[in-house]
């Protein structure tokens, strides 16, 4: 059974075994060129060795029922229910970037939502390896349908911090702010402003930027979060969703 | 399709949790959900054969039989099942369709016992996929064709009806001639006279022998004169007759007398006619002569007679571009040799080949090695070329024949295929429209998700034509409706939006305050009349059904204006105690949405 942490372990080995067995230079540069005409042949931009790696990783298994009872607060039907509806759409168990995005932008027809959909699936691809499992997608819809509003808004943060770095900069919230804008489309009421996003982010971080240092911490984020009851009340909107 | 992202729709409204911290505004209520048990086995029993699936399953179409309360009908409750004494085998693929979301077409059914089932359990056979769409078209069109043909056979040995008018009755009588003893006599008659008639014509011509007071030879026309002229006004009668009648007994005489047959018959009488009435001058009497050539054209009246002629017309008519195509290389080949061998040939004296169009002559009876050898190229240039001229001749008419022909077979096909889709895509899509209707539960849970992300963002979808007319619209006059809202409540931009919204989404005057009931009906009757119109609300539910539009969008800038100017400056009323009483109205407001379209 390949859980996607044994999937990369496995990869890393597969790089070392190249490395330490030493083989002539003569003999690697020969195989780069083989490769190299082949990649230059074929119009498929990936790597082929990979490509033959992920076909046959992409059938993924989740972890028992039990499993992931104990690690989710859902109870047993509903994950029943949650991974039927999830393996009808993605027969191989696992959902890659390009499918997330399809089946997020079906219900945004009107906007482009490729743009947030990626930065969703950053966020529900905890373990960062490419595809969202079953179990990083239910992980996350645990914490935001049945998490406490500290975890609610923990991922939150985890969502506009792009690059992990416990920081929240103007760069990166205005990505997110044009991410969403972006889902609404051009057709608006009233219409839709180039500095709309800019000036959103600029509302955003006086009200969350409390010591001015053009972050946003965590600690902030979460405290301004607490204070605001439009926020409080809305972090509650979706409890009953399943 | 439509039903597997259904089942995301959980994850898109938890990830809507990300928009909150954004959000300045307070977000709408969500709608209260109609839990209905839908978790559950349900167990459909067609005779005998046990097929069990989830209740949820089969309501993912509430507009079939399976979907919908109707099955309660079937119900059997000492089984406790589903019981439907239907066929299992094509049973099978029907809750396929509901499984999957695609319908395919077994090719080993009847083609009629599978309508039939569709029929009774209500879907549409618009909705078959791709795959098998064509193969099902095909078939039906094939049985239905022949149950056509089936029918006419039957009809023309059936008993004449007896309350069949005499004009019914002899339309029925010339179109089949197997109907009745009277008219297969007048179908041999008139074939015969046909005949006689264009036989006469052709022997006219024929020398007769010398005149017995005159030295040359003359033609038998005009050496039984008389004979002849009795024999054509006998046909030209007989056929006059038989057009009068033709024109009286047709069910539509405009349609008659504009068929091609018709203008065939009448152009076969009236040289005679024209002949009558002219006199026997020197300059028309040649005139007259070339009108006697129309007389030739009796013989199309044999397609009547002839259902080969009839199809050998049609498929002339449908390849006329091919043949065009032939014509036109052909041409060119000539115009190109032509040149060459009257250059080639223009230093020879006494050369035939006196001009380009001389040499076409030539060039055509080369090419289709005829060789008359009346024109022969005399210089050596001109026999190398003519010998090229030859070879090539039989390269250009022989090969492109077999090509166009194959062309012709193949475009044919492909463009009755290609009809055959544009005709059927209409349908399809209709069809398709009116069956994809998914759960209102879902609809009313998506619309929520929208109204979300419209409130983070703070703006409103609208549909394109709005748009435009926003865009287009005086600033001025959004700044006076805007500014009278933003001075009387503090969310300004927002509430001016979502009063707008809330016109387009609410069933009139539920949720708007007392104060406002003088301009909630102006309101609510823009809301009414406003509501198909707008593409926002169809481009959602077309998630669902997969098309692009099919409401027809006939926005008026007019009602948009007038909507903004006539709304009064509105007293305090706050979005948020509206929205607390919205969440009835989504359900209202979404079901008389879906069933709009």
């Amino acid at each position: 059974m390949c859980t996607p942490t044994k999937r990369t372990q496995w990869r890393e080995d597969l790089q070392h075994f190249r490395k330490d067995h030493g083989f002539s230079k003569k003999v690697l540069l020969n195989c780069c060129l083989v490769r190299r005409i082949v990649t230059w042949a074929s119009p498929n931009p990936k790597d082929s060795v990979e490509d033959e790696l992920e076909l046959s990783a992409v059938r993924h298994r989740p972890e028992g029922l039990e499993q992931l009872e104990a690690q989710t607060r859902f109870s047993r039907k509903e994950l029943q229910i949650l991974y039927r509806g999830f393996k009808n759409e993605c027969p191989s168990g696992v959902v890659n970037e390009e499918t997330f995005k399809d089946i997020y932008s079906q219900f945004f027809p009107q906007g482009d939502a490729s743009t947030y959909a990626h930065f969703l699936f950053n966020a529900f691809d905890t373990d960062h390896n490419g595809s969202v499992s079953f179990e990083d997608f239910v992980m996350g819809l645990s914490i935001l349908l049945r998490g406490t509003v500290q975890e609610k808004l923990n991922w939150a943060f985890n969502l506009y911090d792009i690059n992990k770095d416990g920081y929240i900069t103007k760069e990166e919230m205005l990505d997110i702010m044009k991410a969403i804008y972006d889902m609404m489309g051009k057709c608006t009421y009233p219409v839709l402003k180039e500095e709309t996003p800019r000036q959103h982010v600029e509302v955003f971080f006086q009200k969350m930027d409390k010591n001015k240092d053009g972050v946003v911490t965590i600690d902030e984020f979460i405290d301004c979060c607490q204070n605001d009851e439009n926020i409080m009340r809305s972090m509650h909107l979706f409890e009953n969703v399943l | 399709m439509a039903a597997g992202v259904a089942a995301w729709l959980p994850f898109a409204r938890a990830a809507a949790i990300g928009w909150m911290p954004v959000a300045t505004a307070p977000m709408p209520v969500p709608p209260k959900d109609k839990r209905r048990g839908h978790e559950g086995l349900i167990v459909l029993n067609v005779s005998g054969t046990k097929f069990q699936t989830w209740r949820d399953t089969l309501e993912r179409y509430p507009d079939t039989l399976l979907g919908s309360s109707e099955r309660d009908f079937f119900f059997h409750e000492e089984s406790n099942e589903y019981f439907f004494d239907r066929d299992p085998d094509i049973f099978r693929h029907i809750l396929n369709f509901y499984r999957t979301g695609k319908l395919h077409y077994p090719r080993q059914e009847c083609i009629s016992a599978y309508d039939e089932e569709l029929a009774f359990f209500g879907i549409i056979p618009e909705i078959i996929g791709d795959c098998c769409y064509e193969d099902y078209k095909d078939r039906r069109r094939e049985n239905q064709e022949r149950i056509q043909d089936d029918e006419e056979t039957d009809a023309t040995n059936e008993l004449v009806p007896p309350d069949m008018s005499f004009r019914e009755t002899m339309w029925r009588a010339f179109e089949n001639p197997h109907t009745s003893t009277m008219a297969l006599v007048f179908y041999y008659v008139t074939g015969f006279f046909i005949a006689v008639s264009v036989l006469a014509n052709v022997v006219e011509t024929v020398p007769c022998g010398t005149a017995p007071n005159r030295a040359k030879v003359v033609s038998c026309g005009e050496r039984y004169a008389l004979a002849f002229f009795c024999l054509d006004t006998a046909c030209v009668m007989i056929f006059t007759v038989e057009y009068l009648l033709r024109l009286l007994a047709a069910p539509s005489r405009y349609k008659f007398v504009k068929s091609v047959m018709s203008i065939i018959d009448v152009v076969a009488i009236m040289p005679y006619y024209i002949g009558l009435v002219m006199t026997d001058n020197e300059d028309v009497s040649g005139a007259f002569v070339t009108l006697r050539v129309f007389r030739v054209f009796r013989i199309f009246k044999f397609s009547r007679h002839s259902a080969g002629l009839r199809i050998l017309g049609y498929t002339l008519k449908s390849c006329a571009s091919e043949l065009g195509f032939l014509l036109f290389s052909l041409t060119m080949a000539i115009i190109i040799f032509a040149t060459v061998m009257f250059y080639a040939e223009k230093g020879s004296s006494a050369s035939k080949f006196t001009s380009i169009p001389a040499a076409f002559w030539y060039t055509i009876v080369t090419m289709t090695t005829l060789g008359y050898g009346d024109m022969v190229p005399k210089t050596i240039m001109g026999k190398i070329f003519g010998s090229i001229c030859s070879l090539s001749g039989v390269l250009v008419i022989a090969l492109p024949v077999p090509v166009i022909v194959s062309n012709f077979s193949r475009i044919y096909h492909q463009s009755q295929r290609a009809e055959k889709r544009r005709a059927q895509k209409a349908s399809k899509e209709a069809g398709q429209a009116l069956v994809c209707k998914t759960n209102p539960n879902f609809e009313m849970h998506h619309h929520h998700l929208l109204h979300c992300l419209e409130k983070t963002t703070n703006h409103e979808f609208v549909d394109e034509k709005t748009y435009e007319a926003s865009c287009r619209e005086v600033t001025l006059v959004k700044q006076v409706s805007c500014s009278s809202s933003i001075s009387s409540s503090p969310h300004g931009l927002t509430s001016c939006c979502s009063r707008r919204k809330r016109k387009t989404f609410n069933v009139p005057n539920s949720n708007m305050s007392v104060g406002l009931q003088g301009s909630i009906q102006e309101l609510s009757t823009i809301q009414i009349r406003e509501r198909p119109l707008t593409n926002s609300r169809s481009s959602r539910s077309s998630l669902n059904a997969k098309f692009e539009e099919t409401v027809p969008l006939n926005c008026d800038q007019p009602y948009m204006t007038a909507a903004i100017i006539s709304m009064p400056t509105p007293p305090g009323t706050t979005p948020e105690g509206d929205e607390s009483t919205s969440s009835t109205d989504y359900s209202q407001a979404n079901i008389v949405r879906v069933s709009a379209l």
